[in-house]
């Protein structure tokens, strides 16, 4: 119990909350969202879309046996990943419609501020466990995919913010998992299980 | 010898062979050489093959050939069938010889016309696909330099499609040889994509030599060129064309290319679906017709496959339209601003939007635009170039559409609005003058600005004050105003343009307030003076001073009185009183009215108080105008210094406030018009002359602004009333009633009867209307003459002004009866009456013996007989039946048997009934009924006689005679019904009626006749609800099987006639028209 009330077991709990709070502010505008993007690109909501490249899958085998640190990388791949794409999503939009229906363009940069704003939460989450956080593959990453056809570009967005969507439901829970005291010691679960 | 001998030998066995060849050709045997044919391609060489027979196939010939050119003969040998000679310029004769068979040669002769033309088939340089645009690109050589210069060529290019090789299109194309080898290249746009299958392209051509007389024909086909599609590449997938740009109203192919193994679930434009055709087993396409306007992102063409999605986007749109509208202009001398609409949106976003750019002509210099798409004006910049003035601009428009563009030429120095004045602010600053300062920015220095600076204040009109200064480059302005109103809040604004070539107007700058400090006033106030009653003091009103001449907030006011230098009063009134009293007593003085307020005095105006004594001072009456009072008067030489007109407004209860207004000394006509004045209220005035001593009264004149209609009736009273006169008095209106001056009274008249209904006389519209205008206002009674005696009249005054008349006062007077006339009606039927009854009387006194033989004969005529009389009356259905007369008449009974003749008559009287009308027994049994009346007589007990209109023939009557005849008629009587008889018998005859008189006097009903009543037992008629007959729940219907009873109708029991005529019909009773009803009875009591 002593631990569960150390500084920074509290500071991790609060951070968790808020995280909670974001990610689940960031489900229900990137919710609206889609529904806007569907309707404005003429698409069909139900339409299947491949897998989107670079993007981590929210869905994944054994979410139960992943350890704390697992989860926070994890995540902030997936939203460093989500930070470019929809970097990318936004100067595409401005490209191809100019200042015709700027609301979807606000819409899509308020997404991309709250996703850039979750990255920098999970990046002081694991900065409180004293992990190195992985660096940016910006620099000596791999080159920039082909330029893709317009078609490509909608059905990508429309992917992009349906894993998005995913991710910021997986987020919650994984920030839930991590503000529960671990069992075996009473406190929060250590970070440092990570293999 | 033997050399020439051999030589003979050899040309002998050569001309042997040639004859024995031409013979062989001529006869064309087998196994010869035959069927010769020559073709050129190019027009220099031919190409000559012919066909040998089996035996020689094999064999090597022996080829010679000579034309005219040539004087040896030209030969070689071959093994193949086919030789190459030159063309001939007209023929060429050819010799055959095949090997082995001594007499297997053979001569032709080859003219041109032999010859075919048929050139190579062209070469395909390259063939280039430009997919974006579905355009392929086909390059070929001409080969010109084989042929002579100027050859006209034709080009007949084939395209195909789909793995089948459709012929899609076939085109010609012209050029012209020019000897040298040309490469030739035509371009083709395919209505569908070029990836969605493989094209393919041949060429032929066709040289029209025309020097050639041999047949000329097309080349073969070049082998085809292919462009494979998508569907032809492996792994090549997809939707196309992909995203393409293309303008509304397009016929649009886009076609799915997909993998072998895969099938395609539909293809979509937009949200509709199309049907497929088929390209190949790997590509299928969809035809859209007329595409309309896309939305910003595109259309999506969405290929659904059974396990993914293809698509690509379309962007439907219009070329730009040209700019409309293009203006340009400087706001500062550094940009220039132009201006322009776009006109239809072109319906592109983003990348695919309208781009502007500004092109300068003169300087070459070209200017990229940013325009907003959202706005309907678009804007562009161009920096001010140094040293020119003139610039032609053309503005481009371009999308992936079209282009369009505009031009303008404009001279800058004449398209100047500067920019709005920034920092207005006000420097300097007195009761009328003001220093305003503003900055504008921008480099004017090369003209004059003309400021327009705006004035306003809430006392004012708006001014507008021009002023006109050299530009500067982004500097300060000033401009001093002045002619200020002291003590007015002001409020500035201002605006520039170019002073010598107007254009426009900046916006107007922030406005700035500033008020003007105060000054003295600028004249003393209009004064008055009036002596008090008591003439102890001097009232000296003054008018307060207007706005533009207050200059400030006038705090009080000065009065001093003078007589010479002497002050002998001083006081100070502050305001706001407008009056103040100065005691003097009797003696005058000069009296000095000063205004002050916070700057300083004003003038003093100065007034005598000497009133000078006036003569004979009338009072006239001013004329209203309806917005004043017109007032005149007559010259008066004497008066030097003008006059005075005074009056005096009240309202209500206050004390009346004195009012004046002033004029020059020629002056004899004012309007006087003030905001107080009020229609219909009379207004006094009082006009003073002035002379160098003092104030002179001249003349009082009353008047009103507006003259209405009296507000009240006058009052009168009738005086005096005679059979045939009238005389009325009348009262006058109070003055603050009459509403304007009186003009006289109307008195209207006419016969009438009081009656609170009745219209007024004048709205009447009664001709016998008299009206007299009393126009002479001191006559205050006026006597009406001619009426007539004891007749009732209405009377009306009303008074009227120049508004119009008053509301009338009505009175209604009878005029008293006129005595003579009536003793004159009186004693004329009187001394008539006399005269007849004494012509009468000699009249009777000469005839006596006639009337006394005609009247009294001493022998009684018997037709003269009373009884007969009687009978006559009954027999012939007279209408009134008269009481039998019971002293001549000796017999108890008399019956009277009328004739046949007499029958209708008995018919007409009230004995008849509808039956009886209606149907006539043939039996005769109740013939006695109808013509045999029998009358029976005894001396009654008791007999009444009711006098009772029955019908609606009011002229007739009918007596109901009563009559006793139980001496001589037995009625069947019921046996029930004996107890009643018995009384009746008793009681002897009760007449019906006797009972209903008893009920209506009911009051002097004595309890002896009540008794009575008890005992006589029959009395259907006085049972009120058998009055109400002919309703089938009475009790008369109960008993209508009696025959004899009628009900309703008076009858005795012993009576077998109904004594009041039954009624007509049974289903619609008329009480009224049985001849008797009770009703009848309240109606003809007053009668009686």
């Amino acid at each position: 119990m002593a631990a569960a009330d150390s500084p920074s077991a509290a500071l991790r709990r609060d951070l968790c909350s808020r995280g909670i709070r974001l990610a689940g502010k960031m489900r229900a505008d990137v919710v609206d969202l889609l529904d806007a993007y569907v309707e404005q690109q003429g698409l069909d909501a139900s339409a299947s879309v491949a897998a989107v490249e670079g993007v981590p899958l929210a869905a994944v085998e054994r979410w139960d046996e992943q350890t704390g640190t697992q989860r926070l990388l994890e995540n902030l791949a997936a939203y460093r990943a989500f930070r470019a794409l929809l970097a990318q999503m936004l100067e595409e939009q401005r490209e191809q419609l100019g200042e015709a229906d700027a609301g979807l363009g606000r819409a899509l940069a308020a997404v991309l501020l709250q996703v850039s704003a979750f990255a920098y939460h999970l990046e002081e989450l694991l900065r409180l466990e004293s992990r190195g956080i992985p660096g940016e593959e910006e620099e000596d990453g791999p080159p920039p995919p082909p330029r893709l056809s317009l078609f490509e570009q909608k059905l990508r967005g429309l992917g992009v913010l349906r894993e998005l969507a995913q991710w910021a439901v997986r987020s919650v829970r994984d920030l839930r998992q991590l503000a529960k005291p671990s069992p075996a010691t009473g406190a929060a679960p250590s970070l440092a299980e990570s293999p | 010898m033997w050399k020439n001998s051999n030589l003979r030998c050899l040309l002998a066995l050569a001309i042997l062979c040639l004859r024995s060849l031409t013979y062989s050709q001529e006869i064309a045997s087998l196994g010869d050489p035959q069927n010769l044919k020559c073709v050129t391609r190019n027009l220099h060489k031919m190409l000559c093959t012919w066909d040998i027979s089996s035996r020689g196939r094999h064999g090597q010939t022996d080829f010679c050939y000579t034309t005219n050119d040539l004087t040896t003969q030209v030969c070689s040998k071959t093994k193949e069938r086919r030789v190459e000679l030159p063309v001939p310029e007209r023929s060429i004769t050819v010799t055959i010889k095949s090997s082995g068979t001594a007499f297997a040669t053979k001569e032709f002769v080859i003219h041109q016309k032999d010859i075919s033309f048929v050139p190579d088939p062209p070469h395909i340089l390259s063939l280039m696909p430009d997919f974006p645009t579905s355009t392929l690109n086909l390059k070929w050589i001409d080969n010109g330099s084989v042929f002579p210069y100027g050859l006209d060529a034709l080009w007949q290019i084939q395209i195909l499609r789909k793995e089948a090789m459709e012929v899609v299109t076939q085109v010609t194309y012209y050029s012209k040889l020019t000897h040298e080898n040309i490469i030739l290249s035509w371009n083709w746009t395919s209505d569908m994509p070029l990836e969605c299958t493989s094209h393919y392209v041949k060429i032929r051509c066709y040289i029209n030599a025309t020097q050639f007389v041999g047949p000329k024909e097309w080349s073969d086909w070049s082998p085809a060129g292919m462009i494979p599609g998508k569907d032809a590449e492996p792994g090549g997938s997809g939707v196309f064309p992909l995203d393409p740009v293309v303008a509304v109203g397009s016929d649009l192919t886009f076609c799915c290319v997909h993998e072998e193994d895969q099938r395609i679930t539909n293809m979509t434009y937009g949200s509709k679906s199309y049907t497929m055709m088929r390209l190949s087993s790997r590509s299928h396409a969809i035809k859209v017709l007329n595409a309309s306007v896309s939305n910003s992102s595109g259309t999506n063409v969405v290929c659904r496959l059974e396990n993914g999605l293809e698509g690509s986007v379309v962007f439907v749109g219009y070329a730009p339209d040209s700019p409309q509208n293009l203006s340009c202009e400087t706001l500062n001398f550094l940009m220039i601003k132009c201006t322009w609409k776009p006109g239809r949106p072109s319906g592109l976003y983003g990348e695919r939007r309208t781009k502007y750019s500004l092109f300068e002509r003169t300087s070459g210099k070209n200017v990229s635009c940013e325009v907003s798409e959202m706005n309907k004006d678009h804007v562009c910049g161009f920096p001010v170039l140094p040293d020119q003035k003139i610039y032609d601009f053309i503005l481009g428009v371009s999308n992936p559409l079209g282009q369009a563009q505009s031009s303008l030429l404009v001279d800058i120095t004449q398209r100047v609005r500067p920019k709005t004045p920034e920092k207005l602010t006000v420097t300097g600053n007195n009761s009328t003058s003001i220093q305003l300062r503003w900055f504008i920015n921008g480099s004017f220095a090369e003209i004059r600005l003309l400021c327009q600076i705006e004035i306003t204040s809430s006392h004012y009109e708006r001014k507008l004050h021009n002023v006109s200064m050299p530009g500067r480059k982004s500097s300060t302005y000033s401009a001093q105003l002045s002619a200020l109103h002291p003590d007015t809040k002001y409020q500035f604004r201002v605006r520039c343009s170019a002073a010598d070539h107007f254009w426009r107007w900046s916006d107007w700058s922030r406005g700035v307030e500033q008020t003007t400090s105060e000054a003295p006033p600028a004249r003393g106030p209009d004064i008055w003076r009036e002596r008090s009653p008591s003439g102890e003091s001097i009232i000296v009103f003054w008018k307060p001073l207007s706005l533009s001449e207050t200059n400030g907030k006038i705090v009080s006011h000065e009065v001093s009185c003078h007589l010479l230098e002497t002050v002998l009063e001083h006081k100070i009134v502050f305001e706001p009183s407008s009056s103040t009293e100065i005691k003097l007593g009797k003696s005058d003085c000069v009296i000095s009215v000063v205004a002050r307020n916070h700057a300083g005095s004003s003038p003093p105006s100065r007034i005598t108080s000497v009133e000078l004594p006036s003569d004979n001072v009338t009072t006239d009456q001013a004329m209203a105008m309806g917005n004043g009072i017109n007032i005149s008067w007559d010259s008066y030489p004497n008066m030097t210094c003008g006059y005075i007109v005074k009056w005096c407004h009240s309202s209500g209860s206050e004390p009346c406030s004195v009012d004046w207004q002033k004029f020059p000394s020629n002056t004899t006509n004012v309007v006087i018009k003030s905001a107080l004045f009020k229609p219909g209220v009379r207004y006094n005035f009082s006009l003073y002359g002035c002379k160098s001593m003092g104030y002179q009264l001249l003349k009082n004149i009353t008047g009103y602004m507006k003259e209405l209609p009296p507000k009240t009736a006058p009052n009168f009273i009738v005086e005096e009333t005679s059979s045939d006169s009238i005389l009325v008095k009348w009262e006058d209106i109070p003055i603050d009633e009459c509403r304007g001056f009186l003009k006289g009274y109307l008195l209207s008249f006419a016969k009438g009867e009081k009656d609170a209904l009745k219209p007024r006389l004048s709205e009447s519209g009664n001709p016998e209307l008299k009206v007299n205008n009393i126009t002479d206002l001191t006559k205050k009674s006026m006597k009406i003459l001619d009426l007539q005696g004891k007749t009732s009249y209405q009377l009306e005054l009303q008074a009227y002004t120049a508004g119009g008349l008053s509301p009338p006062n009505s009175l209604y007077v009878v005029t008293k009866e006129d005595s003579v006339g009536l003793i004159i009606a009186i004693l004329i039927p009187v001394a008539v009456v006399v005269l007849l009854g004494v012509l009468a009387s000699i009249f009777c006194y000469r005839k006596r013996e006639w009337i006394k033989e005609t009247f009294y004969p001493e022998i009684p005529n018997p037709e003269n007989s009373k009884a007969l009389q009687f009978q006559r009356n009954i027999c012939e259905g007279n209408k009134t039946l008269k009481t039998l007369e019971m002293n001549p008449c000796t017999p108890n009974s008399v019956e009277v048997v009328e004739t046949q003749p007499s029958a209708p008559k008995i018919e007409d009287t009230e004995m008849m009934s509808p039956a009886e009308e209606t149907t006539v027994p043939e039996d005769g049994s109740d013939s006695e009924m109808e013509n045999h009346v029998v009358v029976s007589y005894c001396p009654p007990i008791i007999e009444e006689e009711i006098s009772n209109p029955p019908t609606d023939e009011p002229g007739e009557s009918s007596q109901v005679v009563y009559i006793d005849i139980q001496s001589m008629y037995q009625p069947q009587i019921k046996p029930e019904e004996e107890p009643e008889i018995d009384i009746v018998t008793t009681a002897g005859y009760k007449p019906q009626m006797q009972l209903s008189i008893r009920a209506l006097k009911i009051e002097g009903h004595s309890p002896v006749e009540e008794d009575l009543d008890k005992t006589a037992g029959y009395r259907p008629q006085t049972n009120t609800n058998a009055w109400n007959m002919g309703t089938p729940d009475s009790p008369g219907s109960v008993e209508s099987n009696n025959e004899n009873v009628s009900f309703g109708s008076p009858c005795s029991i012993n009576s077998r006639q109904f004594l009041l005529p039954p009624k007509d019909d049974e289903d619609s009773p008329k009480p009224i028209n049985t001849g008797w009803s009770f009703t009848h009875f309240f109606q003809n009591k007053p009668n009686d």
